[in-house]
């Protein structure tokens, strides 16, 4: 019994393996535009600054089948622009792995800007003005100094949205369905063996196999966070 | 050079500063809330001025006149090579020590650099903390090197905010030297905000008064001091004089110290006066070295004769210069060896018949003289 346990199928793996490059591509996908969305929120004021934050926010508070059937309505094969990449590069993007990867990276991002909106808040202006006064570009602040001084933040707002994905089910079923091997990702698995009969085992095999995984990426941020806050020195402030 | 033409306006606050600075170091002196550091973010270019101009050694940093709009200049902060050092020293705190010094001046392209990374090392004793984390360093080191990270980049101008306001009294003595060092060895234009007037007359006799946004004056110190505004702020400073005097002797019993008032000591000339002895209060500074003190025109009368028979310990001769009236003052200042401004009444002067060029002597109470913190 105990040997059953951790026994997996050729159909736990491939959800586990595409969970994962889900997760990662995800993760890659909203690094750069959360970080500069963060940065727009954090240390400018434009016009629509605020309707920019609700948009963002927003997958946070509705129920996640509704960006799903939006990003099927945009995106989707008929969809505005889903019926033009299709015609013009041949590119699917409804009811395939990609797909995933959008659905959990509209759902992650809001995680990822707000993580990364709070460390970037908390760099001391005053250090930003110095940078300059020294003969630095905008640019050359942000990545030499805004951007390391955060990103202990930004590094928990990366494994915040890699977790994200690997949980996602809402958006990422009603967007691209629960295809064995293309679309069926972990909770997908989880959710797909519990309607069938005699499938708890492997539910419960893949419950455990979330856990951990979900205690790795718990355990990893932790790592990650401590040594990057020990490389930017004891504390954000210069005193 | 430095030509300062700047307005700026935010609600009730007006800032409005006409100005050309030439000395080596300035001095900018001014209460809190003066408008000290707004100056120096209109310089530095973190505050936009409404309209004027910023000119530094021929170089237009800054051009803005309402009616033609195609003649602004705006220079980016980056683009300004203008230093600065910070209360708050701000170094980068993920960077190392010697990273820190060297991010300007990677920075600059080569012919630009004035100073080897080495020679700045080297004049502000920085080798041995080269390979720390600003974190580890006391507060007057974290100072140096942020005044050895400005000089890297080679500005056209140093812009100093109150870089020792942060740090007590011992600290401050240890710096104020390596600000010297810099000033006598490194040719950099200057301009250096406190609100202690003792540590910018250490570092130079050339000041800018402000006060409610607005420059009251700048030029030596004892000329600014006769401007009436300027006296007015100063009379509640109590720093209408400053000398700067030698220690000859103390008597530490008796509480006081014995200093020379020398031509040739303070910073303005007096012409041919042998040097003046003056009591003042005991001061814990080693004999042969220089103090300031300062003591309020209010605080000294005159006198056509030396007196005796008097408590007043200091009788100093010297020379009128100029005589001014403020309101319902009488202002007299006399070259003493350096230029003192005594406040008498309009009777006063006339029954002593007081005129430029008539020889008097300056009646100051020991008690009234103070001695400035810090000692050269």
């Amino acid at each position: 019994m105990l040997d059953s346990l951790f026994t997996f199928s050729a159909a736990e793996i491939a959800a586990l393996v595409l969970s994962a490059k889900v997760a990662v591509f995800c993760t890659l996908l909203i690094a750069m535009p959360g970080v500069a969305v963060a940065w727009l929120l954090a240390r400018k004021s434009f016009f629509g600054k605020s309707l920019l934050d609700s948009v963002v926010h927003m997958p946070l508070v509705l129920p996640p089948v509704v960006p799903g059937f939006l990003l099927l309505l945009v995106l989707g094969s008929q969809g505005v622009i889903g019926k033009w990449l299709n015609e013009v590069f041949g590119i699917t993007i409804a009811f395939t792995w990609v797909g995933a990867v959008v659905a959990s990276a509209v759902m992650a991002f809001p995680l990822m800007v707000r993580s990364a909106r709070l460390a970037i808040s908390q760099v001391d202006i005053g250090l930003e003005k110095a940078a300059q006064s020294l003969g630095a570009n905008p640019f050359k602040v942000f990545w030499s100094v805004t951007l390391p001084l955060s990103m202990p933040g930004i590094l928990t707002g990366l494994i915040l949205a890699f977790s994200r994905s690997l949980g996602e089910f809402g958006a990422t079923i009603t967007f691209v369905g629960n295809i064995e091997g293309e679309t069926r990702t972990l909770p997908l698995a989880i959710y797909t063996y519990t309607q069938v009969p005699g499938g708890d085992l492997p539910a419960m095999r893949l419950v455990i196999l979330s856990m951990l995984i979900a205690i790795a990426a718990l355990m990893i941020s932790e790592v990650l966070e401590r040594k990057a806050a020990r490389r930017v020195g004891l504390a954000t402030n210069h005193d | 050079m430095i030509e300062l033409n700047l307005q700026r306006r935010r609600g009730a606050f007006e800032m409005q500063v006409n100005a050309t600075l030439n000395a080596a170091v300035s001095g900018l002196f001014g209460p809190s809330g003066a408008g000290k550091s707004s100056l120096l973010g209109m310089i530095a270019g973190f505050i936009r001025p409404d309209s004027g101009s910023l000119v530094i050694d021929g170089i237009c940093l800054f051009h803005h006149e309402k009616n033609r709009p195609e003649k602004n200049i705006d220079v980016p902060i980056h683009q300004r090579r203008i230093g600065m050092v910070f209360q708050e020293s701000r170094l980068f705190p993920h960077l190392s020590v010697e990273d820190n010094l060297a991010y300007g001046y990677k920075l600059l392209p080569a012919k630009d650099r004035r100073f080897e990374f080495n020679q700045i090392v080297e004049l502000l004793e920085l080798g041995r903390l080269l390979a720390q984390k600003p974190h580890q360093l006391s507060g007057g080191e974290k100072q140096r090197v942020a005044l050895g990270r400005a000089l890297l980049t080679s500005p056209r101008l140093l812009l100093l905010d109150e870089p020792l306001a942060s740090l007590d009294v011992r600290l401050k003595h240890q710096i104020l030297p390596f600000l010297r060092r810099v000033k006598n060895e490194i040719n950099i234009p200057m301009v250096y905000v406190s609100h202690a007037i003792d540590e910018i007359l250490y570092l130079t006799n050339h000041v800018a008064i402000i006060d409610h946004g607005e420059l009251l004056g700048a030029g030596q110190f004892h000329e600014v001091m006769q401007d009436p505004r300027v006296l007015t702020l100063a009379h509640s400073l109590g720093l209408e004089n400053v000398m700067h005097v030698e220690v000859a002797s103390h008597s530490v019993q008796d509480g006081y110290t014995i200093a020379t008032l020398g031509a040739n000591l303070g910073t303005n000339s007096g012409g041919g006066l042998g040097s003046q002895q003056l009591h003042m209060p005991l001061v814990e500074v080693v004999v042969g070295k220089t103090v300031s003190v300062s003591v309020a025109a209010s605080n000294i009368a005159l006198s056509t004769h030396p007196l005796s028979g008097v408590t007043i310990q200091n009788q100093l001769y010297g020379v009128v210069k100029d005589i001014s009236h403020v309101g319902m003052r009488v202002l007299v200042s006399i070259d003493v060896g350096s230029v003192l401004i005594a406040e008498i009444t309009a009777k006063a002067l006339q029954d002593l018949r007081i005129v430029p060029g008539k020889g008097i002597y300056c009646l100051i109470k020991t008690q009234s003289l103070r001695p400035l913190a810090l000692s050269n």
